[in-house]
């Protein structure tokens, strides 16, 4: 069901950091999100969807990679633009995105007795979600999330990913070996000798 | 740029241009043997490479329409992609990531070594190590390997597997370089030194790397004597009465078929088209498919038993800073039964970028959520290996014709079942440990295991034996139904081993290259 941890490292020095992340996550942005959200002229003029369910599709994508110590809203936005212009021009996309947000939130009154955005805790709020993984507009949404995010060149830097370095000269001169908590790597000399002895 | 006619029956076709057909249209260049090499892909030069995974995914890819099936969690996952593999000038030696490790004695006589194993099909081959040695030296030389045998130096070690490298040195460890790679370390053959520039496996920017691209197919067509074909994709081999292979039939970018006479021809479109080819190629002659009276074309398709280990580290690493794969852990190459499984392992240490590491760190529909976020987070602060080991051959796992459904050629669409072994089992958390020891050792906060990523390495499937009833080819890779028809890439491998396949790839064909010459002067092909 989730990322397969060897073992489950134990939380030291890191758990304020954690704790952080996570009363971001319970607190400040479920409440940020959906009222920062309302208004938005990009969400409001959507042909596909409409405000309520523009609510819930940035909830869901925020809920599918969230990162509210890494991102901003406006990355989800951007995002749930992105996914609401493929559904404007396909509509088996637009029907079944309209259809899957309807079926999260009938799912939502059934086990909490709210609509999905009124959900505040973030695990229930996934759980929810895991019923709907397997179908098409789900993976659609996530994939469009995915891309925006992880293979984007704008976002990488956030995530301390430097990408194409070829335009550089390589990283040969730029911290390829410069970390400091572990020992140096072998000299030339001591390479030249390993391959000649 | 050298033509040969359309009816030119003096011609050996080899039918694809990496590792394998790369080398050989070669070597029979040197020589003075006329060859034409048929490549499905098309013409790439330096200038189509670019630092970037997803852009460099859909260029290379070799995406055409086929299934993964069997037991293991990619016929879910990764359903239509069983392997990634190049189609293109150069096959996946553009994609490879430089490592050019030798078998061990041990992994050519597996059977000798394991005994019988239920429910696997392990053999040995007919040649060993100290035949092959010399052939490995030529390889080595060839494609400019560090080591002993060019003398160049192995590479300096990146942030990724210093981490790694001290994980070794504190758990008592000894075997682990930045080396052998077929990556220069100094500018040698005309090609320039790593720069450092990471993005090894989407194709070295520079060719620093040891590619087919810009080393041997270049140079083959330059002697006048290889005339390299792309957009070429073979549809069958066909036969004279007597049952010689005289001829392939291939079609073009457009669609239209055209007819290559052949004097010999040589398969090399790795371990899934290269059966598929012979299968294909059934006639009244050969009901069963060209050179399969053993049953056994298509049959013990092995990649490797593997997996992925990431570790989130202290401090900052930026493991996607140099080589892709900058170091290997041999200490754990060794069979020793008592370990619970046959065979041994090799820890590779290798970069993936922030898109791989965020599709691959739980690859399929689950991968999202909480814990894969909060797991990317810690992106900069990461080294990890891939772990690579025997897989055992076995007759279930095979690629065979799917039995309605066609690509765009109008060829059956190819089916690439795997099911694991419960040796791969025992093996790949056997793996998993020792990978999540040695990073603790470093401080190892957190450990997550990747399961294994579609196929690059792929052997089997039309495997080599001393006897006709059990395998497709003899020792030089030749067929023992048809005299004139070879196999040149891994596909005729007997067992896996632990180690990356394309060294021993390219010294086979060196020495294939030999002996063709010698049986065409001999008249006897």
């Amino acid at each position: 069901m989730t990322i397969r941890f060897h073992r489950r490292g134990k939380e030291k020095g890191g758990s304020a950091a954690m704790n952080r992340r996570m009363f971001l996550m319970t607190t400040t942005l479920a409440g940020v999100t959906t009222n920062a959200m309302l208004g938005s002229a990009s969400f409001a003029s959507s042909a596909v969807l409409d405000e309520a369910q523009g609510a819930s599709l940035l909830r869901m994508i925020q809920d599918i990679y969230p990162h509210p110590d890494v991102l901003q809203v406006s990355h989800y936005e951007a995002i749930a633009a992105t996914v609401m212009k493929n559904a404007e021009a396909d509509a088996a996309t637009a029907s079944g995105l309209t259809d899957g947000l309807a079926r999260i939130d009938a799912k939502a009154q059934e086990l909490f007795g709210t609509p999905y955005t009124g959900i505040e805790d973030p695990d229930a709020r996934e759980g929810l979600l895991r019923h709907f993984q397997d179908e098409g507009f789900f993976q659609g949404v996530r994939w469009t999330a995915y891309f925006g995010i992880y293979d984007n060149k704008e976002v990488w830097p956030l995530f301390g990913y430097e990408g194409s370095s070829v335009e550089h000269g390589g990283y040969i001169d730029r911290g390829f070996s410069d970390i400091t908590f572990v020992p140096e790597g072998p000299t030339l000399e001591e390479r030249m000798a390993d391959v000649q002895a | 740029m050298t033509k040969f006619d359309l009816n030119d029956d003096n011609v050996v076709v080899i039918i694809g241009s990496g590792a394998g057909g790369g080398t050989l249209a070669n070597e029979l260049a040197q020589k003075g043997v006329k060859s034409v090499v048929l490549e499905a892909g098309k013409r790439f030069d330096l200038s189509d490479i670019e630092n970037d995974e997803w852009a460099m995914f859909q260029k290379i890819s070799w995406l055409d329409k086929r299934y993964s099936g069997g037991g293991w969690h990619g016929a879910v996952n990764h359903p239509t992609l069983p392997a990634w593999i190049v189609k293109g000038y150069g096959g996946s030696t553009i994609h490879w990531a430089g490592v050019a490790l030798r078998f061990k004695d041990f992994e050519f006589k597996t059977r000798s070594t394991y005994g019988e194993i239920d429910g696997a099909n392990v053999e040995d081959w007919p040649i060993d190590l100290a035949e092959m040695t010399p052939w490995y030296e030529k390889a080595e030389l060839k494609m400019g390997v560090t080591g002993r045998t060019t003398g160049m130096p192995h590479l300096p070690w990146n942030n990724g597997f210093r981490v790694l490298a001290e994980g070794c040195r504190r758990t008592g460890r000894s075997d682990y370089r930045s080396g052998p790679m077929a990556i220069n370390s100094v500018e040698r053959d005309g090609r320039p030194a790593c720069q450092q520039i990471g993005f090894c496996m989407q194709g070295c920017a520079i060719g620093a790397k040891w590619s087919t691209m810009y080393t041997e197919l270049p140079r083959a067509e330059d002697t006048g004597n290889c005339e390299v074909r792309t957009d070429a994709m073979v549809l069958r081999i066909e036969h004279d009465d007597a049952g010689k292979v005289n001829a392939v039939v291939y079609a073009d970018s457009e669609g239209n078929q055209h007819r290559q006479k052949a004097r010999v021809v040589c398969v090399a479109g790795n371990s899934i088209e290269s059966p598929r080819m012979l299968l294909n190629s059934a006639s009244a002659m050969f009901p069963d498919g060209l050179a399969n009276s053993s049953g056994q074309v298509g049959k013990n398709y092995m990649n490797h038993t593997t997996g992925g280990v990431y570790a989130v580290l202290p401090e900052k690493v930026h493991m996607h800073r140099g080589t892709s794969v900058a170091g290997i852990v041999g200490d754990e190459v060794y069979h020793d039964a008592s370990r619970g499984f046959s065979g041994g392992y090799y820890l590779e240490f290798l970069s993936l970028g922030l898109p791989f590491m965020a599709a691959f760190l739980e690859p399929g529909n689950t991968g999202w959520g909480r814990s894969v976020a909060g797991a990317l987070e810690n992106y900069d602060r990461m080294s990890g290996v891939w772990v690579l080991g025997e897989d055992l051959a076995q007759e279930r796992n095979a690629i065979t014709l799917h039995g309605s459904e066609t690509d765009q050629y109008g060829l059956p669409v190819p089916v690439v079942s795997k099911t694991p072994h419960n040796n791969d089992y025992e093996m790949t958390a056997h793996m998993y440990e020792t990978s999540a020891q040695i990073y603790e050792a470093v401080g190892a906060t957190d450990v997550y295991e990747l399961p294994a990523y579609p196929a690059t390495h792929n052997m089997g499937t039309n495997r080599m034996h001393a006897d006709p009833a059990k395998g497709v080819v003899n020792a030089y890779g030749q067929t023992h139904d048809i005299d004139n028809l070879f196999v040149s890439d891994g596909s005729q491998f007997t067992s896996s081993a632990a180690c990356n396949p394309t060294l021993t790839i390219v010294a086979l064909a060196i020495r294939q290259a030999e002996y063709i010459a010698q049986e065409m002067n001999a008249q006897n092909i």
